[in-house]
């Protein structure tokens, strides 16, 4: 860490690898662009790398890098407000879905992954953030909470309200889940 | 309807996840038998919490990014790399420090060293350097000759007075040599106190001569002495052993 601090890039190297994809998720998810991505994580990492020789372990090192994460995709947002695309348009309504038990196993699940992203991609930012948080990231409600600057209390209501979307969602394509 | 245990409702996920306190697992099934509302929404959140937990992680692809990689790179070249600069340390010694060129170096840094601790005497030794004033390029007719009895009226920068030396006093602290000057030994009477002082460097003279003292005069109004002083003495002629 204080490697990292001193600007030994190799260091950093190690740091990057470590968080990149954790980070990367969480933008993913966040963005769903897979251009602009690449773009919001070049310039969080910047931002962390810049940012390290100030960091003065107040909060963990995971949480100011997730919460720098944070800020990012939310400025993202306010800049280009994703438009809204109903999942229908993207794999038709359920009625015209094909039901039938999928051949390949393989392929099942890559439907399953496009569905499910698709589906949470379709909530709103901020409770796309903490479902992320929480399920892919793995972090706890107080965790989620420093990086989002909010309450325990507030993520759990958040979760609640995501979970519970997503889930009216997700309802039509139940069998394929 | 609805149902307003807005806190029973934030420990439906944890009772999923089965973190839930005790104590909160007793109220939450107490409340969840008579609340259908919530039992709907226990039912909706364990559903929704099966789909979330199928959520992909994604992996981003091997290479870095290029801002990175510049970022990197630009970091590597504005920054020490202690690795790189061992390795410089260790060639350069392996070409260069034969016995020869070390015994040279060693040499110059021996003389340095000497040049710098003789030209420092003060500052490292707390030393007075040496006399830098010639005492034999003064012209000691130039010195106004009077009895000690007469300095209290004497007017004149430089004297020169004669007596008998008492009480040599050395303080090796200071690097001073005080003495008396007297006009009788045996008598009381008046006296002058002669300091010889850096940078004038001369051998005090035997108690008991009889000598002449050229010098600056003074008086010492200090509370605990009050008396006239040569100082510093600038030349001493012995004129009696």
């Amino acid at each position: 860490m204080f490697a990292v601090q001193r600007g030994d890039p190799e260091a950093f190297r190690e740091l990057y690898d470590a968080y990149r994809e954790r980070i990367y998720n969480l933008v993913t998810y966040s963005i769903g662009d897979p251009l602009q991505t690449q773009d919001v994580l070049q310039t969080i990492f910047l931002k962390v790398f810049r940012g390290l020789r100030g960091f003065r372990f107040q909060s963990s090192l995971s949480t100011w890098i997730y919460r720098i994460a944070h800020n990012e995709c939310q400025n993202y947002h306010r800049a280009w407000r994703a438009p809204h695309v109903p999942l229908e348009a993207i794999l038709g309504s359920h009625h015209e879905i094909d039901t039938r038990p999928v051949s390949h196993e393989q392929h099942a699940r890559q439907e399953r992954d496009v569905i499910l992203q698709q589906a949470l991609m379709q909530l709103p930012f901020k409770m796309r953030e903490v479902v992320v948080l929480k399920y892919v990231e793995g972090l706890s409600y107080d965790e989620i909470g420093r990086v989002l600057g909010c309450a325990p209390g507030t993520v759990a209501s958040r979760l609640n309200r995501a979970l519970t979307e997503l889930e009216e969602r997700l309802r039509p394509f139940k069998r394929l889940l | 309807m609805s149902c307003w245990h807005f806190s029973l409702r934030r420990k439906l996920l944890p009772y999923i996840e089965g973190e839930i306190h005790e104590k909160d697992l007793k109220r939450l099934e107490r409340h969840l038998l008579d609340c259908g509302l919530c039992r709907d929404l226990l039912l909706r959140l364990r559903a929704g919490h099966q789909m979330a937990q199928k959520l992909a992680h994604q992996v981003p692809g091997g290479d870095y990014p290029p801002e990175i990689e510049a970022m990197m790179a630009a970091a590597g070249e504005g920054t020490p790399r202690p690795r790189m600069r061992v390795q410089a340390w260790h060639d350069w010694v392996e070409r260069f420090a034969t016995p020869g060129v070390l015994g040279v170096l060693t040499a110059v840094l021996v003389a340095q060293l000497a040049l710098l601790v003789a030209s420092n005497r003060d500052v490292l030794f707390g030393q007075k350097s040496a006399a830098t004033i010639k005492t034999s390029d003064l012209d000691l007719n130039d010195f106004h000759v009077l009895d000690i009895a007469d300095l209290k009226l004497n007017t004149e920068p430089h004297i020169a007075t004669e007596g008998y030396v008492t009480d040599v006093h050395t303080d090796k602290e200071e690097g001073t040599v005080a003495f008396k000057l007297v006009e009788s030994q045996s008598a009381p009477g008046p006296f002058v106190v002669c300091e010889i002082m850096s940078p004038i460097k001369m051998a005090a003279p035997r108690d008991g001569s009889y000598v002449r003292v050229y010098g600056v005069s003074r008086y010492d109004a200090q509370t605990d002495r009050k008396w006239y002083e040569v100082n510093p003495v600038l030349d001493i002629a012995v004129l009696k052993h």
